[in-house]
């Protein structure tokens, strides 16, 4: 794990340095902050950054857009926690890949779901023009980020937009659709055609700073609010502005004092086997996780293949789905009826996920296990307390839905470096495959065949294949889990949590 | 046997103490302003006055609290002859000379006949004088009232300047002309008279480190005279407190020529001198410690001194430092404020020992409206040299927060190889620059402590530890006077390595770039709280940007108060034409006179002041538009 871990960090260190060292140093030699420390400066000194998607896009692209050349997370501003969304000029000009667009689109639903204002440091070219197919026209494309921005400010979510670079065409509707907006002098434009553009449209010849520059947007459009002389005057500003903000409710659960766990998280990286096949007690990851390594079991001596308890996180009460082996029918029930338990008392939910399925065979089939199957997964689906996910191991079939998959719309869900997530695994993909496939004869032929399939299951099933691809909001190290888990349900504290009602139960 | 102090601050509180100690009840006197004051605290019954300077008020009730004797400490009325005339018609003692010496030797003039008549050298004066001369006040002292003058063009000037300041300040502008000597060393002796007919004297002092006339430093005994010179200057003394039949403890000063060896009779001061400590540390009567205060009292009861001049032994060496609310760094600007952080040294430092006097505790509040002097630290050593280390590292170990003192500026000059090597004369701070301590250190110890302090928000998870996911924590931004960028996890604040040795109320050891250092530092959270440290006495306030606060419009043209006073005088109004340089008005704060000059020819365009008005720092006060 150990080795995981430190290669994790290696590609995190990597992906933080954003575009090329020239890139970089063209962007400072401006008098520019690189969005990472425009981030740091934004944020309350020694305030904690939960960086969502850092890996996004890697390998994509040709793997040059590193964290998909936008940077968000969930950070504290003036006390209060704020989802910050920030453009990295140095990575493409920061315009925005079909990546970037998923991952600004999941900044706004994280900001949506858990009441968090937004704050965008604007620096971007706009769409990524020869990837206009796979940005602009559909539902969840470029449009989305104003349509969210509306309905955000609407929800009384507030919008802040800091112009700090170029802003160009749909992206100038980032500061418009702001409630309030500061642009750096000399250094923001906002404008929906460029001078290029502009040239070309009219044949009007006009400085970027005279179409829409901070001068201009300040005195005379009315774009922006505030005129800020750089960067750091930028980020003060903002910060004055968060702190005009009304203060976050109080949670909707009772918050304890924290406690460390008595058994150190850091010896994660030894009781847990980087093999996903090799069998563990998972309760050996929830003591390590959870405040005093307190956990209280429910249903202990029933269907031991699914952990179920209650416990509390930086704090927070939470209820714990663990798997410990395969998911059989009555494992199933147990998981719906602990799942009800929490929502009827409001507490939040934290899958740990490491499901190889649920069992198969005539005998399963045949007393009903997709019946319960699919009370657990009603249970996770109607759930209305926040949701958590945490990919310790194998991520495999429906045990992915029951056990809270992305799909299942948890608040956050992370994958520990050694997980791996898809529909079966590869062996068992490669062996349906050819056992269907009718040209096959030899076991040459079978082998050949199969070959590729595991390949592609091996790369697909990978943590930063799926990070790429935003299917989870970050690979973590083992160690982390306690602290995201606490940073996770400290930003869902500040959204209410509705009454629970369920669709129909298969009896 | 009750004792009414008529003093305030740590004058008041060290009599108090040998009264304490002799079993002398004491009544203390104070202002509204001063009715929580150290030096109430200190003593055992306390009388409300109007002013310290209200002669009848003092005596009415020295009178009603029943006190035999009145300790008048020095300033405010402990040289008013017309006090101690007060005192002798009411029945009650003045610890000090009668009323007829004090009159004598008060008036410069006077004391000048007397001491020629008792054979002591005098300063020539007068037409004798050659350029340069000094013009001062004949009922002066404290540096108000004195100019030099070094041609007569100037003179005209100097003169009308001189008699403002001494008929503000002792209501007789009548003035003196005399010799200056240019490089002068201040030696003063302290004589001690009883009533019996006894004058010795115990030594004497160099004062010679002085700053227009007044004392930065003081020392005993003189470090560059021999002992024949000691021994001429002494007598001379003696002869000149036996020829008036002085009682008491009084100090003859003395102008001692560097360059001729020349001494001159300056002036005698009737009263305790603010340097005695020096003198006691440094002197043994029958090898007894000396307690200057103790005699005096026993002088005023009468008692006879029973002591000869052989009687008395010099022992090691002594320096005192005199603390002061001023920026010494910044034009030794006077300073107010609230103290919020007082640390004095104590006890033992090197191979010498501290005393402290002083009367000023946290949470005090420091005006204009009195002295600025809130201390003397005195050490004492074997020999000059100890007592000089044992006094920087004394100074080292000073910490007032919440308002500049002198202290770093104190330290520096101890520390310096001219006081070293004692060749400052009575000009040289006049015109000497003493470097100002380096900000990099203080800066960085801040930073660290302010980080810190951050890193003190927990118990959430959200709580101020700068976790990053997959990386160590982000350093720390810390703003300034600059941005310091503080990397616990690294060990660097500022780019230099840094590692903590200790951090306990409000004293911070570290070392720093590999140099252990020790400072008294104060952060208060948010935008407007402290900033602040201490280190080796001087105080550094670092002030953060206020990056959201609007441009002031405050031009060239505007002239604000250079420091918190008292308005003197406004000579313009509002759309008077004004040449470069002119006075608009005059201001005073403790013991200067500040001329409020038009930055450049035009218009007045505001008029923020009147007369007798009290401003702040920076307050506008006029403006005026360029033509």
């Amino acid at each position: 794990m150990s080795d995981l871990v430190a290669d994790l960090r290696e590609r995190l260190a990597a992906a933080r340095l954003g575009g090329s060292e020239a890139a970089r140093a063209k962007h400072t030699g401006r008098g520019k902050l690189l969005v990472r420390d425009r981030v740091d400066r934004l944020l309350d000194p020694g305030s904690p950054f939960l960086e969502l998607s850092a890996l996004a896009a890697t390998d994509m692209y040709g793997g040059a857009v590193a964290s998909a050349g936008i940077v968000t997370g969930i950070g504290r501003v003036e006390g209060r926690e704020v989802v910050v969304v920030a453009n990295d000029a140095t990575v493409k000009g920061g315009t925005y890949y079909p990546m970037t667009v998923k991952k600004h689109l999941r900044a706004q639903a994280v900001a949506a779901e858990n009441r968090l204002p937004c704050l965008y440091l604007v620096d971007s070219g706009g769409a990524f023009l020869p990837m206009q197919d796979e940005v602009f026209p559909d539902r969840e494309h470029f449009g989305r980020i104003f349509f969210n921005q509306a309905n955000l400010s609407a929800r009384g979510i507030p919008q802040i937009a800091s112009v700090m670079g170029s802003c160009t065409a749909g992206g100038a509707y980032v500061p418009a659709m702001s409630d309030e907006t500061v642009i750096v002098r000399e250094q923001g434009t906002i404008f929906l055609g460029g001078p290029p553009l502009v040239k070309a449209a009219t044949g009007e010849v006009v400085s970027a700073e005279d179409l829409g520059g901070g001068d201009v947007h300040a005195r005379r459009s009315g774009v922006v609010d505030h005129l800020a002389d750089d960067d750091a005057h930028a980020l003060a500003i903002v910060r004055g502005i968060v702190d005009t903000l009304p203060v976050a409710p109080p949670a909707p659960w009772e918050v304890r004092e924290v406690e460390e766990p008595a058994l150190d998280p850091a010896t994660l990286h030894d009781v847990v086997p980087t093999d996903t096949r090799t069998p563990y007690d998972v309760r050996e990851v929830i003591r390590r996780v959870v405040d005093g390594s307190r956990f209280s079991e429910f249903k202990a001596l029933y269907a031991e293949t699914l952990v179920t308890g209650f416990a509390h996180v930086w704090g927070h009460p939470v209820g714990i789905v663990a798997n410990n082996g395969i998911l059989f029918g009555e494992s199933a029930r147990k998981g719906a009826h602990f799942i009800e338990l929490c929502n009827q008392r409001g507490i939040p939910l934290v899958f740990l996920q490491n499901i190889t399925g649920f069992m198969v065979g005539r005998e399963y089939e045949n007393a009903g296990i997709a019946r319960d199957g699919a009370k657990l997964v009603t249970a996770v689906a109607c759930s209305v307390v926040p949701k958590f996910t945490v990919v310790i191991g194998g991520s495999f079939g429906a045990g992915n839905y029951g056990m809270c998959g992305r799909a299942y719309d948890p608040r956050f869900l992370w994958m520990w470096p050694n997980a791996r997530v898809s529909v079966m695994g590869g062996e068992q993909a490669a062996s349906v495959l050819a056992t269907v496939n009718p040209n096959l004869t030899t076991d040459e032929e079978v082998e050949a065949f199969k070959a590729p399939i595991r390949e592609q299951y091996e790369s697909q099933g990978s943590p930063y294949y799926s990070t790429a691809r935003l299917w989870d909001d970050g690979v973590i190290d083992p160690v982390d889990t306690r602290r995201v888990l606490g940073m996770g349900l400290a930003a869902a504290a500040h959204a209410p949590v509705p009454a629970p009602s369920y669709g129909i139960f298969r009896m | 046997m009750r004792v009414l102090i008529a003093n305030r601050g740590e004058i008041a509180v060290r009599v108090a103490r040998t009264c304490r100690r002799l079993g002398l009840p004491t009544v203390a006197i104070h202002t509204d302003l001063d009715a929580d004051a150290p030096h109430v605290r200190a003593c055992d019954e306390a009388a409300r006055v109007s002013s310290y300077l209200d002669v009848d008020e003092v005596v009415r009730q020295a009178r009603r609290h029943g006190c035999w004797a009145v300790h008048p400490g020095y300033g405010f009325l402990s040289e008013r002859s017309a006090f101690a005339t007060a005192l002798e018609e009411a029945g009650i003692v003045l610890v000090g000379p009668s009323a007829a010496v004090m009159e004598q030797m008060g008036r410069k003039d006077a004391a000048r006949e007397i001491a020629i008549a008792a054979g002591v050298p005098v300063v020539p004066t007068g037409a004798d004088a050659p350029y340069p001369v000094l013009v001062k006040a004949a009922a002066g002292g404290g540096g108000k009232g004195m100019r030099v003058v070094r041609s007569e063009g100037e003179m005209a000037e100097a003169v009308a300047a001189a008699k403002r300041e001494a008929l503000s300040a002792f209501g007789d502008d009548t003035m003196l002309v005399e010799k200056y000597v240019e490089h002068g060393r201040h030696i003063e002796v302290q004589v001690l008279g009883d009533t019996h007919g006894t004058v010795l004297h115990l030594h004497e002092r160099d004062c010679s480190t002085q700053r227009r006339h007044q004392k930065v430093l003081e020392e005993a005994p003189a470090p560059t005279i021999d002992a024949e010179a000691r021994d001429r200057i002494t007598r001379a003394a003696v002869d000149l407190a036996a020829h008036v039949g002085y009682v008491n403890a009084g100090t003859v000063e003395f102008l001692l020529d560097a360059e001729t060896g020349e001494f001159y009779f300056l002036e005698m001061n009737t009263r305790l001198q603010v340097e005695h400590p020096v003198t006691e540390a440094t002197t043994r009567i029958r090898g007894q410690e000396l307690d200057l205060v103790e005699l005096q009292l026993r002088v005023a009861a009468g008692e006879p001194l029973g002591l000869t001049q052989d009687d008395v032994r010099l022992e090691g060496h002594a320096i005192e430092a005199r603390v002061y609310a001023e920026d010494s760094f910044g034009g030794f600007l006077p300073q107010a404020g609230t103290a919020s952080i007082v640390r004095w040294p104590a006890g033992r430092a090197g191979t010498g020992t501290v005393r402290v006097d002083h009367a000023l505790e946290p949470g005090q509040v420091v005006s204009t409206a009195y002295d600025p002097m809130l201390g003397k630290v005195v050490a004492h050593g074997p020999d000059r040299e100890s007592a000089r280390r044992a006094l920087v590292e004394a100074l080292d170990a000073t910490a007032i927060l919440g308002l500049t003192t002198n202290a770093g500026f104190l330290r520096a000059l101890v520390a310096s190889d001219e006081f070293r090597d004692a060749t400052i004369d009575t000009a040289w701070l006049d015109t000497a620059q003493v470097e100002a301590p380096d900000a990099d250190v203080p800066r960085v110890l801040v930073a660290w402590v302010s980080a810190m302090l951050t890193s003190f928000e927990r118990g959430h998870a959200f709580q101020s530890d700068g976790f990053r996911l997959g990386a160590p924590p982000a350093p720390t931004l810390v703003e300034l006077d600059r941005e310091v960028l503080v990397d616990r996890a690294a060990g660097t604040v500022d780019g230099v390595p840094f590692r903590q040795l200790g951090a306990a109320d409000h004293v911070l050891e570290a070392v720093v770039d590999g140099v252990t250092v020790r400072a008294v530092v104060n952060v208060q959270p948010g935008p407007a709280g402290a900033h602040e440290v201490v280190w080796r006495g001087q105080r550094f306030a670092f002030t953060p940007p206020d990056r959201l606060a609007g441009t002031a419009v405050v031009g060239d043209g505007t002239i604000t108060a250079p420091m918190p006073g008292t308005v003197l005088d406004v000579r313009v109004a509002v759309d008077d034409v004004v040449e470069e340089g002119q006075v608009l008005g005059t201001m005073e704060a403790m013991k200067m006179e500040l001329s409020l000059k038009a930055p450049f020819a035009g218009t007045v365009t505001a008029v923020d002041v009147t007369t007798g008005a009290q401003v702040p720092l920076g307050a506008p006060l006029f403006v005026v538009a360029p033509q």
